[in-house]
């Protein structure tokens, strides 16, 4: 019996210490990944938070709670009347019940005043105002809104500064502007207009990113990124398909020495080459004024952006390694069905190459996209300045908004992780491939 | 008579033939040009041309427009005195010889040995001497900015490669074993890569933020007081007198080492190409025949051997490749230091303690126009940088083993 004890025992042991070492090793697994998703995590709360949760370090952002949303009043029309006090150039007032009690228009610009003043002033006409709670002497609140005349309210921007507190700074004050009602001209009249009030569930939640996306003119960027991209990855998949195919299967004299060429680019470091480059698109540039009459043909276009980085020797090896396995006999029957080698190429190889072409793809298209030294010296507008560039310059415009420029962070990332988790099987794939073999 | 007709016959046909075979060929070598002459015209402008384009910039005065020819003033404005410049490449010449010579003794045969022997150490001390008078003088003479970037390129590299690999080693041998959902931990690890580079440094910096960020509310928590927090990015002190201050010791200035700064981007250089590494890792693991394990495992060996004696030497190529490409990606790491330190000051802030090769070139090149002297720059930085990978070439050789 005894003997028969011991292995159960020892079974029972090893069957421990097996769950113990899975435990450690999901355990660092686990460890590993939340460290690379952590700063996702923050980013996205960040961005849903308004100024004051980020300030005042509130660990969850309001608008990913349930409140702001149910409960609302239902929203309701309000007529504002804008009347002029004494008279308009100073302080033009106006008693609604647009908030919780009546609302002076406390402070209309000279201009909009004077504007105001003539009869035919012209419509759509923008006004900023400060409007003033009343209801309480103790807790004057303001209200700013923009408001344009005979179209639409645009947006409420400060919201109800608690007048207790203007001394100190009153984060949570600022904030109100995104959970308090919006307004929206119905009836428009220079001295009296119909606004309705209402709670935009939309705008609650995607606040930041619709700011960040306004404010950056980040459709500009976007649109720019992906045109460049793509036009990249057409250029690099196409000339070094052509240049991988002459390489592997075809025969002509200096071929191995201009493929040590081709190699020998891979070693050229980027922060030589990156004056000279500079300097010949800037020479480009004026030669193809000078000849051609053409204004910022390569300096601030889509063709300084793309055109230098439609080849690299690491997509022309990579292709031609794998171009050189397809056995020849491939190529011996379709010469023999009258196939030339442009043929071949287009109706055997590519089709057979689909994961190696998707590779060049995929590091392309992240170079492409993650372009940042070489368009901010290349490009001098917004025309054609990608959205790694805009997303610099809101960084600076933004500041201490860190919410925005994490919103900001959000938009740019979108196109390029949902292109991954869609081909997330080929993207890791494709990259192992490359480190094989020394 | 019917042979010779034969004969005649084939010949023509084989003149023929060959004649449109080199028909066929001429045509080939012509339909190749045309297949290469896109790649190769882009290639030469963009690449080639440029090399000794930068070349020609750095023999000039040249801000913004070329100015007078001043030679090799350039190079000499960033590296001091010639004589000096001399003893240092001469020094390192015979260190290197001297090192070379000494692996090469072994194949000789005894009274060779003795004298091959005696000449390295004689061109060791030679070197030594010559590096340490002209060193100092290069250091006191020269551009003191771009001996301090090379320091900050090195500690930079020294910090992220290493535990890049280690990191990357250990994840990618865990998930090579049994281990349930393999592709999502792969995809997880894999994201901080493949997430645009601008974007991700927004976020780490906000992370890094003083008064806000993720980092300092997690020590908040932890119970480190508020006017103790370290301030990451704007911190320009050395990371270790940062610690040493937590410990309450006080350590002399020369032992600072790498700026708070620098770490913080080494972190997120760390964090971002960990993935990359492993996903790649993984793929060299794949390549190591089961059958060897199987025989070890017969044998007896313990996991410790198995992965010392067979996964580490097997794997090798691979490693070699990563520290290859984080060495090189380190000279060229641009974006992340430019947009991480930007909110800290001007380029290479705070103090220049984040002012690596690409941004020191950066500095001369766009912020103070100086396209000549940036072009000499660039071309010592990639100078220095080719011998640190032939050095790694050198020191790797026999060490790395190619099935």
């Amino acid at each position: 019996m005894a003997e028969f004890s011991k292995p159960i025992k020892s079974l029972r042991h090893y069957q421990v210490l097996h769950f113990l070492s899975r435990f450690f090793l999901y355990g660092i697994l686990a460890i590993g990944a939340i460290i690379a998703i952590i700063p996702f995590i923050w980013m996205t709360q960040t961005a849903f938070k308004t100024y004051g949760e980020h300030s005042t370090r509130k660990f969850w952002p309001a608008a990913l709670t349930l409140a702001p949303y149910v409960g609302r009043p239902a929203p309701r029309e309000i007529v504002v009347e804008m009347k002029p006090a004494d008279d308009w150039r100073n302080v033009p007032r106006s008693y609604s019940q647009a908030l919780s009690g009546v609302i002076q228009v406390d402070e209309v610009s000279r201009f909009v005043a004077g504007e105001l003043e003539r009869k035919d002033f012209p419509l759509p006409f923008e006004v900023n105002l400060l409007a003033v709670d009343l209801t309480d002497d103790d807790t004057a609140n303001y209200d700013s809104f923009r408001v344009t005349v005979n179209t639409k309210v645009i947006g409420q921007f400060v919201t109800r500064l608690d007048g207790q507190q203007l001394g100190g700074p009153n984060y949570e004050g600022a904030d109100r502007g995104r959970w308090g009602p919006h307004y929206q001209v119905i009836d428009p009249d220079p001295n009296h207009f119909v606004v309705r009030e209402s709670w935009d569930t939309w705008h609650i939640f995607f606040n930041n990113f619709i700011y960040a996306w306004k404010d950056a003119n980040f459709a500009r960027y976007m649109s720019n990124s992906t045109f460049i991209t793509i036009l990249t990855i057409v250029g690099v998949v196409v000339n070094s398909t052509l240049a991988a195919y002459a390489f592997a299967r075809m025969k002509f004299p200096g071929r191995d020495l201009l493929f040590t060429i081709y190699l020998a680019t891979y070693m050229i470091p980027a922060a030589v080459t990156l004056i000279p480059n500079y300097l010949i698109i800037v020479g480009l540039e004026e030669f193809f004024q000078t000849t051609f009459g053409l204004k910022n043909f390569w300096y601030d276009n889509w063709t300084a952006l793309t055109v230098p980085f439609m080849i690299n020797a690491f997509s022309v090896f990579l292709l031609r390694q794998f171009f050189a396995q397809i056995p020849d006999d491939l190529f011996d029957a379709a010469l023999i069905d009258g196939a030339g080698h442009l043929r071949f190429l287009a109706q055997v190889v590519v089709p057979l190459s689909r994961a190696p072409i998707m590779t060049v793809i995929i590091f392309n298209g992240i170079w492409a996209w993650n372009q940042l030294q070489w368009p901010l010296i290349v490009t001098s507008s917004e025309r054609w300045r990608p959205v790694t560039v805009g997303l610099i310059s809101f960084i600076s415009d933004a500041a201490a908004e860190t919410h925005l420029i994490m919103a900001g962070s959000v938009i740019t990332m979108v196109p390029i992780l949902a292109l991954y988790f869609f081909t997330q099987k080929t993207f890791t794939e494709g990259i192992a491939t490359t480190g094989l073999k020394g | 008579m019917k042979p010779a007709t034969d004969t005649s016959d084939t010949l023509e046909n084989l003149s023929e033939l060959s004649r449109s075979r080199r028909k066929r060929r001429i045509r080939e070598a012509i339909e190749s040009y045309l297949f290469l002459l896109p790649g190769t015209l882009l290639l030469l402008v963009f690449n080639v041309f440029p090399l000794g384009y930068a070349f020609y910039i750095s023999l000039y005065q040249w801000r913004i427009r070329k100015g007078k020819f001043i030679g090799f003033e350039n190079y000499l404005r960033a590296l001091g005195d010639p004589k000096d410049v001399l003893f240092v490449l001469a020094g390192l010449g015979l260190l290197a010889g001297a090192w070379m010579l000494w692996r090469k003794v072994s194949a000789e045969t005894s009274t060779r040995e003795l004298l091959l022997r005696f000449g390295a150490i004689v061109m060791l001390i030679t070197g030594g001497l010559a590096l340490v008078l002209g060193f100092p003088k290069m250091l006191e003479n020269g551009d003191s900015e771009i001996f301090k970037s090379l320091l900050i390129t090195f500690y930079y590299s020294l910090g992220t490669v290493p535990m890049q690999i280690v990191f990357s080693f250990l994840l990618a041998n865990i998930l090579f074993r049994n281990i349930r959902g393999k592709s999502t931990w792969r995809m997880l690890y894999f994201l901080p890569y493949v997430t645009v580079t601008v974007a991700s440094a927004a976020v780490w910096q906000s992370i890094f933020d003083p008064t806000k960020g993720l980092l300092n509310l997690g020590l908040l928590n932890l119970g480190v007081s508020e006017p103790d927090l370290p301030r990451w990015l704007f911190e320009a002190k050395g990371v270790n007198l940062v610690l040493a201050e937590m410990l309450g010791i006080t350590l002399p200035d020369w032992m600072g080492g790498p700026s708070l700064s620098l770490v913080s981007v080494i972190i997120y250089s760390i964090w971002v190409y960990v993935g990359y590494n492993t996903v790649i890792y993984l793929s060299g693991l794949g390549n190591i025949p089961v059958a060897l394990y199987e025989a070890a495992e017969i044998d007896g060996a313990s996991r410790w051997d198995i992965l010392r004696k067979i996964t580490i030497p097997l794997v090798s190529p691979t490693t070699y490749f990563l520290v290859m490409m984080g060495v090189l990606g380190t000279f060229r790491a641009f974006n992340q230091i430019y947009v991480m330190t930007r909110l800290a000051g001007p380029v290479g802030s705070p103090q220049g303690t984040t002012m690596t090769a690409s941004m020191l070139i950066w500095k001369h090149f766009w912020e103070g126009n100086r396209f000549g002297y940036a072009s000499a720059v660039a071309f010592i930085l990639t100078a220095v940088m080719l011998g640190i990978s032939w050095i790694q070439n050198r020191a790797s050789e026999g060490k790395v083993f190619y099935g």
